[in-house]
C-alpha cells in the first residue's frame, strides 16, 4: 500500500533529544505520530493512505465536506498546539503532504539554514492575536454629537426647506459614517502602536465581515504579535486596561493565545 | 487568583480563528501535494451555514419541529452567496 507523509511541524533536533515526543493521535485517529530526524531538524509526521488522500480527494472534501474540514482542522491545530507547548515549532500549513520520507528529507535539507533562523526568531516567544470590535451604533452617536463639523451641518440643514433636507441628510449620514471609520482607525492604530512596544513584532491582519464572525459588532482591528514569554503578562494587562477604559463607549477587546508562531516563522 | 494569561489561555478558540491560520498562514513549505484553497472567506461562510444548520437542527430536536432538509440547506447557502455577492465556486 502506498502512503503519503503528513507534516505537522518542524522542531530543533536538540530539543527533542532531551524531551521525547508525547503520544499523539495521527490524522485518521487510529495511529500515532512519529518523528523523522533530518540533521539538526526533526519533522513530526504521520502516514496517510495514498489512495484515500489524493490532491483531488482532499480538495473535494475541503470544498464540500465541512464537517470533515472542521474535524481535521481542529486535529491539525490541536496537534501543533501540543507540540508548541513543549518545543520550539515551525507550524506547517494544513495538509502539507509528501509522497515519501525521501522527498520530505530533501525539502527540509534544502531549507535547513532558513529553518534554523526561523527557530532562533521564535524560540522562547509566543504569538498572540488581538481583535477589536466596535458597537457602531453607539460610536456613531458619540461621533455625531462630538464632531463640530457634523453639528454645524445639522444646524444648516434644519434651516433648509423640507425638500432639500432629504438629500442633505443623506449627505450628512455619509459624513458621519466616514468620520466614524476615521475615528475607529485612528484609535485602533494608536492602541496597536502602544501594544507593539511590549512585543518584538506586530503584524496587522485584515478584518472580517460580520457575516463571517456572526457578531453584531463590527470587527475594527485584527492583529498578531510575537511576544517574549516573560512580557506576555504585561501585554495582556495593557489589553485589559484598554478594555476597562473603553468598554462603556462601545469597544470590545478580544485577545487569544498563545498560538504556535503561525505568522512569524515563515521563511519564504 | 488566576492571571490574565490563564483566563485567556483557557478560553476556547473559534474554528474560524483556526482556519485563518492553518489554511492561510501556516508555513508553506514546498510539498508534493499542493492543496490550495480558493477563498478562505468562502470556506468561513460555508462553515457559518453549517453551524447555523446544526443550531436549527438542535432546535428542531428540542421540539421546535423546524425541519432542516438538505434542499433548504442548499437554498440558504445560495441565498448567502447571493447576499454577499460571492460567485459560486463549489
Amino acid at each position: 500500500m502506498d502512503h503519503l507523509i503528513y507534516l505537522y511541524g518542524l522542531i530543533p533536533t536538540k530539543e527533542i533529544a532531551s524531551q521525547p515526543l508525547p503520544s499523539l493521535k495521527d490524522f485518521e485517529g487510529s495511529g500515532e505520530l512519529y518523528t523523522m530526524e533530518i540533521g539538526s531538524i526533526t519533522a513530526v509526521v504521520c502516514r496517510l493512505d495514498a489512495d484515500k488522500y489524493s490532491e483531488d480527494q482532499i480538495k473535494e472534501r475541503i470544498n464540500n465536506d465541512m464537517e470533515w474540514l472542521q474535524e481535521k482542522a481542529f486535529h491539525h491545530h490541536e496537534t501543533v498546539m501540543q507540540l508548541a507547548k513543549i518545543f520550539t515549532v515551525i507550524p506547517l500549513k494544513f495538509c502539507t503532504l509528501y509522497k515519501s520520507e525521501e522527498s520530505l528529507k530533501d525539502t527540509v535539507q534544502s531549507n535547513e539554514s532558513k529553518m534554523t533562523e526561523a527557530f532562533e526568531a521564535i524560540a522562547g516567544k509566543e504569538e498572540w492575536n488581538l481583535k477589536i470590535y466596535c458597537d457602531d451604533k453607539q460610536l456613531k452617536e458619540q461621533v455625531s454629537q462630538n464632531n463640530p463639523a457634523i453639528e454645524e451641518k445639522r444646524k444648516e440643514i434644519s434651516e433648509l426647506p423640507r425638500g432639500k433636507q432629504f438629500f442633505e441628510k443623506k449627505k450628512l449620514d455619509k459624513l458621519v459614517d466616514s468620520e466614524l471609520e476615521k475615528e475607529k482607525n485612528r484609535v485602533s492604530e494608536d492602541i496597536h502602536a502602544h501594544l507593539t512596544e511590549f512585543a518584538l513584532k506586530g503584524h496587522v491582519k485584515r478584518t472580517w465581515s460580520s457575516e463571517v464572525t456572526g457578531r453584531k459588532e463590527e470587527m475594527t482591528w485584527n492583529s498578531v504579535y510575537l511576544i517574549k514569554k516573560s512580557d506576555v503578562e504585561s501585554f495582556l494587562e495593557q489589553v485589559q486596561q484598554y478594555e476597562a477604559k473603553m468598554e462603556e463607549a462601545g469597544w470590545k477587546f478580544e485577545a487569544s493565545g498563545p498560538w504556535p508562531a503561525y505568522h512569524f516563522s515563515s521563511f519564504a | 487568583m488566576s492571571s490574565v494569561r490563564e483566563t485567556i489561555e483557557n478560553k476556547e478558540v473559534g474554528l474560524i480563528d483556526i482556519l485563518d491560520v492553518i489554511l492561510d498562514k501556516g508555513v508553506a513549505l514546498k510539498a508534493d501535494l499542493v492543496i490550495s484553497i480558493a477563498g478562505v472567506d468562502l470556506v468561513y461562510l460555508d462553515l457559518r451555514l453549517l453551524i447555523a444548520s446544526v443550531e436549527s437542527l438542535v432546535q428542531a430536536q428540542q421540539g421546535n419541529h423546524k425541519e432542516v432538509s438538505s434542499e433548504q440547506f442548499d437554498k440558504e447557502r445560495e441565498g448567502l452567496i447571493h447576499a454577499t455577492g460571492q460567485p459560486s465556486k463549489w
